[in-house]
């Protein structure tokens, strides 16, 4: 992976998960796993758009120190229920910019919080056993044609009589 | 324990004449008759076609080559692999428009549902109408639909593979007496695996990669993966060869550093790489359309989705990806059909946050998600920004209109069928309860800036047409102005098609290759 979260980014981000993901994510502890994921995500985004979230993230985070409310404290330093206020501010900010990065963050969280194995196994989601069950059904059951078929794609049929066939060299 | 038969053609190995970044030793120079720049739609389709001819065929393909034993359920590891910039493309506007597109050995086919449909006629006469084509309506392209259809194998889904989803789906369109159509999608028995948008896992999907491109290399094509085209070359206007590099692996995301040079000399070119990246391609080479229209006309068939809770288990992963599509309302260019997609795609798109995620996410198993397509009426632009493709798109009021009037019908259809409740694709709108709530919408304000809008469909960015000074292209996707440069992809959509557009981008890659064949001493 070539991208890693600059400390500062992985601090902010940890502190959004309870304000993000359900309540589950923080009882299974999965609030590191879940920002690790984020990294991944972010390694093969557009350069531009990692980079203006690492900015957008920096910013939302000291920008918190201005907000009354906040008493002086960055984004990552609130306590949840201030974090979820500070949140909502930028979901609803008065420029498409704030909204937009609120938006991305989320998205990037929620993918990661349900990309984790212990959230899945909560939604009882499990399609790699499907996968197999039907996998093996096809083969079993129309074993015959798929070879058919598979042969068809390979036999000939010229779009055009073979006189125009061009002489390989 | 029971042996298996082998599993389909090309599923466990890479065959021979591809060459990836573990075989490209140093730098690479070929000679051809023809060059074709992706391997998706359009690209596999010419290939196929031209190298049973006889032709000299090289593709070169930026993504990997995966087999079908790649493809597994891991949403977030095969998007990574499969999706350019990890499916999280933006096209610029209000609302921005989250696009995908496909980085793989057949391009996007690969990671579509399969839909499979014609162009609707109406739309090729229109073509013939506005752009000035000829021999494009349906008594001419019919011999090239039905070929495609036989090679990619259309047909109707096996009834036993179609899941709880989509029999809910109809249940509320028949409830209301509304047309429903078994979908045709790309397939051999189709086992109902609902993997499509991370790759075939069975192989039954008939995407470019275990269709087209197997029976292209077994007529002599070869194919580069892992090379990212920078320019064609031209001399004066005639194009006569690329130039590119071997790439890093995009699951590790970029590595920063060029690999070894390619380039490839031929005596016809070919952009197929899609409506964002070909007209950035033919820009960054120097190519200026005399009509000014290269990159304009970007179409995107805005879609969204919605989420229905149901009282019954669903188990949407549990059958094939859309078995139908709604087309009572087709003549709107509005189309529906249940789209299940796995957790954290759901999550992701949903405007829930925190313990109200948690809600909507534990009924996961009883939901349907179903998605809409809009034909839309406006149009965005590429534009080509460092090199790099960068669409703007601006949803029309018209269009946002006719998202939320479709958003309201799927809704009746829904509740028709029995959901529970239903989370729409507007910010700040409730979850709907009742068909009062979903008749509200009507009069409810929804800012665009509050739709979630995504697309899988772009279109029109070389539009095709007989006037040199409003086209990119000939009718064929000859390049006007240059000399043996064509594209083939759906960039030459003169207008949107209102209906999954990878049957027209193989029927109208036939007709290239048919034209190509028909004056091949043009190209010698």
């Amino acid at each position: 992976m070539s991208y890693q979260h600059p400390p500062q980014v992985r601090r902010v981000l940890e502190s959004l998960v309870p304000v993000v993901c359900p309540p589950e994510a923080m009882e299974l502890g999965l609030g590191a796993d879940i920002v690790d994921h984020v990294a991944l995500t972010m390694s093969v985004v557009p350069p531009l758009f990692r980079r203006g979230l690492v900015l957008g993230l920096t910013t939302y985070d000291v920008s918190a120190v201005l907000w009354w409310p906040g008493r002086g404290r960055r984004a990552h330093r609130l306590p949840l229920a201030l974090a979820e206020r500070w949140f909502a501010r930028w979901e609803h900010g008065p420029t498409p910019i704030e909204s937009e990065l609120a938006k991305a963050v989320g998205q990037l969280l929620k993918f990661g919080c349900y990309e984790q194995p212990a959230m899945l196994e909560r939604l009882g989601y499990r399609p790699q056993q499907w996968i197999d069950q039907v996998k093996r059904r096809r083969l079993t059951v129309y074993g015959d044609d798929v070879r058919r078929a598979e042969a068809a794609i390979l036999a000939p049929d010229p779009l055009r009589p073979r006189s125009q066939k061009k002489e390989r060299a | 324990m029971v042996a298996l038969p082998r599993t389909a053609l090309h599923q466990d190995r890479v065959p021979d004449n591809v060459s990836t970044r573990s075989t490209l030793h140093g730098d690479t120079v070929l000679d051809a008759d023809v060059v074709i720049i992706g391997s998706g739609a359009g690209g596999a389709t010419l290939a196929a076609e031209l190298a049973e001819a006889g032709l000299d065929v090289v593709m070169i393909e930026e993504g990997r080559y995966y087999t079908t034993r790649d493809f597994t359920a891991e949403a977030s590891a095969m998007t990574r692999q499969l999706y350019r910039d990890g499916g999280a493309s933006i096209a610029i506007g209000d609302p921005p428009v989250m696009f995908q597109e496909g980085r793989a050995v057949g391009g996007s086919t690969v990671i579509n549902g399969g839909m499979s449909w014609r162009t609707p006629e109406r739309i090729l006469e229109r073509w013939r109408r506005e752009a000035g084509l000829e021999h494009i309506e349906m008594p001419d392209m019919d011999e090239f639909f039905a070929r495609v259809e036989r090679r990619i194998n259309v047909r109707h889904q096996d009834p036993e593979t179609i899941g709880v989803d989509n029999a809910l789906l109809k249940r509320g369109a028949d409830a209301k007496g509304w047309k429903v159509i078994p979908n045709l999608r790309n397939q051999v028995h189709c086992a109902g695996s609902n993997n499509c948008a991370f790759g075939c896992p069975t192989g039954a999907k008939q995407s470019a990669l275990v269709s087209y491109i197997p029976r292209a290399l077994h007529f002599g094509a070869r194919l580069l993966s892992d090379v990212k085209i920078d320019k064609i070359l031209m001399h004066g206007k005639r194009a006569i060869g690329v130039q590119g590099h071997v790439v890093g692996d995009p699951a590790t995301g970029p590595s920063g550093a060029r690999g070894h040079r390619v380039v490839v000399r031929a005596k016809l070119v070919v952009s197929a790489c899609g409506a964002i990246q070909t007209p950035a391609l033919l820009a960054r080479s120097g190519v200026r359309s005399p009509s000014g229209r290269l990159g304009h006309n970007l179409s995107l068939h805005p879609n969204v989705k919605l989420t229905a809770v149901f009282d019954e288990p669903v188990r949407g992963w549990e059958g094939v990806h859309q078995a139908y599509q709604v087309r009572e309302f087709e003549g709107e260019g509005l189309l529906f059909a249940a789209v299940n997609i796995p957790p954290s795609i759901v999550a992701m798109t949903s405007h829930q946050r925190g313990a109200a995620l948690g809600r909507l996410m534990a009924e996961y198993d009883r939901t349907v998600i179903a998605g809409m397509l809009c034909e839309d009426s406006a149009t965005g632009r590429v534009r080509t920004i460092s090199g790099r493709p960068q669409a703007f798109y601006q949803l029309a009021q018209l269009d946002a209109e006719k998202l939320i009037r479709g958003v309201a019908l799927l809704s009746e259809l829904l509740f028709a069928a029995g959901a529970r409740s239903i989370v729409t694709p507007f910010a700040g709108v409730p979850a709907l309860r009742s068909h009062d709530d979903t008749r509200a919408l009507y009069t409810r304000t929804i800012k665009r800036s509050a739709m979630e809008v995504v697309t899988v469909h772009m279109m029109g960015t070389a539009a095709m047409g007989t006037d040199r000074t409003r086209s990119v292209t000939d009718g064929y996707g000859l390049v006007h102005d240059a000399d043996r440069l064509m594209v083939c992809d759906a960039s030459l959509f003169p207008t949107p098609i209102g209906v999954n557009p990878m049957e027209t981008i193989m029927a109208l890659a036939t007709r290239a290759a048919a034209h190509v064949l028909d004056n091949l001493p043009r190209y010698q």
